[in-house]
């Protein structure tokens, strides 16, 4: 039995290997030089077409705006399974936080003091980063993740569930909401002025901060939920 | 050919997808499945990050055209697929403490007892 399983091990490292070592051949043997028609295209001219300076929004944004739709909802789903499918919801008295967690938790000293004095900058690079997304590295995606750091960071320093989670799932479904609503007018429907200038700016701005705020719940739902039901 | 100039973004990335695929083989614990998963999928961001790498172009930002531009396809696919990355390890470990609550199940076998992590 053992002789079987040992056999059985070989073989599978073997087909990783074989699998990996096919895989490089192939990749460092191939002499065919592939074009880059996408790339000339959304490099062109994203300004003049989508007003944004940096060309990653300028593609999540305009260009291939639906992938951004279905990443959202793609979000929203995993959100809505961590909080529904889960088996401390119908066992939610085991998993009542004690008030006296936070006294036996013994946090750090020095952990609680730097994290009050950096926390309000983490929030405000967080912001920063959502709104100079379409002019400079940034965008919605990793602003929301740094937001929801500044979650994170309150957690250390006040591990404590005085959070109404409901609230965020509700407003996460109402910037779902927006968000496909937003470009399905704007661009596909091209319900916008003659001259673009001004819209189109205004247009990415909200774009990105709706996309910021919804990734921002989106994740301090998930860390939360883990934190306070999952982890227990 | 030196030979750093093996370990290039692309070379790694195929290698990381393989032993997350390895993982996945023979790994009998499932957070060690769902680990690998994420492994995967980590070889993945890379590759794609690295490919059609080109010496001495300038990030995709404004209209300057001094140097080519990097390309910026890969990096606005792999931002989505970054966050999905993380819905799909988010749902894994929720559906995985269901089961071990519910059923008490903490390994892919038949044997309801198997623990510890050495599978």
């Amino acid at each position: 039995m053992a002789q079987t399983s040992r056999i059985f091990h070989a073989v599978r490292i073997l087909f990783a290997v074989l699998g990996a070592a096919v895989v490089l051949f192939l990749f460092l043997n191939h002499s065919e030089q592939l074009d880059t028609p996408l790339m000339d295209y959304f490099t062109d001219d994203f300004l003049g077409q989508t007003g944004a300076q940096n060309s990653v929004a300028a593609i999540y944004l305009n260009y291939r705006v639906f992938d951004t739709l279905f990443e959202a909802l793609m979000l929203m789903v995993s959100v809505m399974e961590v909080i529904n499918v889960s088996w401390a919801n119908k066992h939610a008295e085991q998993y009542r936080f004690e008030k006296d967690d936070f006294n036996r938790k013994n946090n750090s000293e020095i952990v609680i003091r730097m994290v009050g004095i950096i926390y309000p900058f983490v929030l405000l690079i967080g912001l920063y980063i959502i709104i100079n997304g379409h002019v400079s590295p940034g965008g919605g995606f990793q602003g929301g993740a740094v937001l929801a750091t500044a979650l994170i960071t309150r957690y250390l320093v006040y591990p404590n569930f005085d959070l109404d989670l409901h609230v965020l799932e509700k407003l996460e479904k109402f910037l779902f909401l927006s968000i496909v609503m937003t470009p399905v007018l704007y661009v596909f429907m091209q319900l916008q002025p003659a001259d673009t200038t001004l819209t189109n700016q205004i247009y990415l701005v909200a774009m990105n901060s709706l996309i910021g705020m919804k990734v921002f719940s989106g994740l301090s739902i998930i860390f939360y939920r883990f934190v306070f039901y999952e982890g227990r | 050919m030196k030979p750093l100039d093996f370990i290039t973004g692309e070379i790694v990335g195929i290698l990381l997808f393989f032993i997350g695929l390895y993982g996945l083989m023979t790994k009998k614990t499932i957070v060690k499945t769902i680990m690998s998963m994420s492994i995967m999928e980590s070889g993945i961001f890379l590759f794609y990050i690295t490919i059609n790498f080109t010496e001495g172009a300038v990030p995709p930002i404004g209209q300057a055209q001094e140097a080519a531009f990097v390309d910026p396809v890969p990096s606005a696919l792999m931002i989505t697929a970054i966050v999905i990355g993380i819905g799909v390890t988010a749902i894994g470990l929720t559906m995985f403490m269901h089961y071990k609550q519910k059923h008490g199940i903490t390994h892919w076998s038949r044997n309801r007892n198997q623990t510890g992590s050495g599978h």
